[in-house]
């Protein structure tokens, strides 16, 4: 210290304290940011590894082009699109899927699935359901209702984004609820694990509110 | 189309005669909200949380002395000594005739509380607590608010985004009596009633001009939408001597 303060002088270090203070502070917000507005993918190690590819993607790219609102059958008429029970799951992969598979052997403990002398058993007592991690998560204070904005985005096509590509909305005038998904979420019928694609910060609720007419109220959505 | 942007005036009329002092309202208020529970260690320190509280008051001289009881919830005052206190405008007015308290804006500086002359606002001095069982009982529309903020009255505003955005879906308009708050639900007397006071054809729009109306503390000037209907006298003149009396 004796040597480094008449050099720079204590308006020097009073400087570089300053100064690292802030820096410290920017690099506190940046991080504070969520991971997506950055440009990098977030993603989850769920419990069963769910190819959302194979199900709800296109039949060309073998998929099996099923409709969202079949699993997350919520969405249109409540606030939050339900994550399914074990038993939806089951009520395909009881008898549809490889005997091999790792991830479906998860699912069929978990939904209380064995075959015992060559008979497929269900035995809702050794079911349990399974831990999803959660994606996409607002904060506490916001109430967010997925059955008007898919009430509104069904009718007013014009202010769907993010629209994948292998979807042909474009001119029309009312599009299925499994169509205008990709707003908020992204293609998720192409990803291999689920990731947030939109910030889902409340500036992006807010322009899209404006842009559409939608109420700015604070207490349409905080209450 | 918009059913948001439709200027509403959304009161309540309390009829005090009705009311038998049951605290069904409160408790349903509770439950509703997500109100936290009270202890005896809040009451001991005078911060008892609870949205909607009933005030008794003796009427007459012992022997005949009769038990009169009057709910008080935030009155949602036109012009409220509240809002502009507020430095972080977590407080307003809404185009619905609300008094609307924005929980995430909220600093904590507790000026409305102070402002507050019917005191129906209350502060989380401490983080919520409910038992474990009754974890999953929580209101899913409602947040739950925090230590450090100012929370009060919402005339059920989650039940009322409810019925809007149901008829929005439906599209038709709102129809009077609709929408109910939870303790108008819970009376047993049926002695509150909720609806559009800009409506002059709902039933609390009619109720309001019903000669027995008054307001709390019209003296302040604070316009309230919840309106009061006096308990009934046995001898009119009496009362409409009381009425004139109010206003002096």
């Amino acid at each position: 210290m004796k040597v480094i303060v008449p050099i720079i002088g204590l308006g020097g270090l009073s400087t570089i304290a300053i100064l690292a203070i802030l820096f410290a502070g920017l690099i506190n917000a940046w991080l504070g940011q969520p991971l997506p507005v950055l440009g990098f993918e977030q993603t989850f190690d769920q419990p069963i590894n769910f190819p959302h590819t194979k199900h709800a993607g296109p039949v060309t790219e073998g998929g099996l082009g099923m409709d969202c609102t079949y699993c997350h059958r919520t969405v249109e008429n409540s606030s939050s699109a339900h994550v399914p029970a074990v038993e939806l799951c089951a009520s395909c992969h009881r008898a549809i899927g490889s005997e091999n598979s790792e991830e479906l052997k998860k699912l069929r403990e978990s939904a209380g699935i064995y075959s015992e002398n060559n008979q497929v058993i269900v035995d809702p007592k050794k079911a349990s359901p399974i831990n999803w991690k959660r994606v996409h998560r607002l904060p506490d204070h916001v109430r967010f209702v997925h059955s008007a904005h898919i009430n509104y985005l069904t009718n007013n096509p014009g202010a769907i984004k993010n629209i994948p590509e292998h979807l042909n909305i474009y001119g029309k005038e009312n599009v299925l609820s499994s169509e205008v998904c990709s707003t908020c979420h992204g293609d998720v019928a192409n990803m291999e694990q689920v990731h947030q694609v939109e910030p889902l910060k409340m500036g992006q609720c807010v322009n899209c509110h404006r842009e559409n007419g939608g109420p700015t109220d604070c207490a349409a959505c905080h209450h | 189309m918009v059913i948001e942007n439709k200027d509403r005036n959304w009161g309540m009329v309390i009829d005090t005669d009705k009311c038998t002092g049951c605290n069904g309202c409160v408790i349903a208020c509770q439950v509703e909200n997500n109100v936290p529970l009270n202890d005896q260690n809040k009451f001991e320190r005078g911060r008892v949380m609870s949205w909607m509280r009933v005030e008794r008051y003796w009427e007459g001289e012992f022997p005949e002395v009769k038990a009169r009881f009057i709910p008080i919830p935030c009155q949602h005052c036109a012009n409220a000594p509240c809002e502009p206190v507020c430095p972080v405008y977590a407080t307003y007015h809404n185009n619905e005739g609300m008094n609307i308290q924005v929980y995430n804006r909220c600093v904590g500086t507790r000026y409305c509380a102070n402002g507050c002359p019917y005191i129906v606002r209350f502060f989380n001095y401490w983080e919520p607590i409910w038992p474990e069982e009754m974890r999953n009982h929580l209101n899913p529309d409602v947040t739950v608010r925090s230590r450090g903020i100012m929370e009060k009255c919402s005339f059920c505003i989650q039940r009322i985004r409810r019925g809007a955005r149901k008829a929005k879906e439906e599209n038709r308009e709102l129809e009077d009596g609709e929408i109910t708050t939870a303790c108008q639900d819970a009376c047993s007397t049926q002695a509150i009633t909720f609806g559009d006071l800009n409506d002059p054809e709902s039933k609390v729009s009619k109720l309001s001009k019903d000669d027995r109306s008054y307001t709390l503390m019209p003296h302040l000037n604070t316009d309230p939408n919840v309106i009061y209907l006096a308990s009934i006298k046995e001898n009119k003149e009496e009362f409409q001597e009381e009425k004139a009396n109010s206003h002096d």
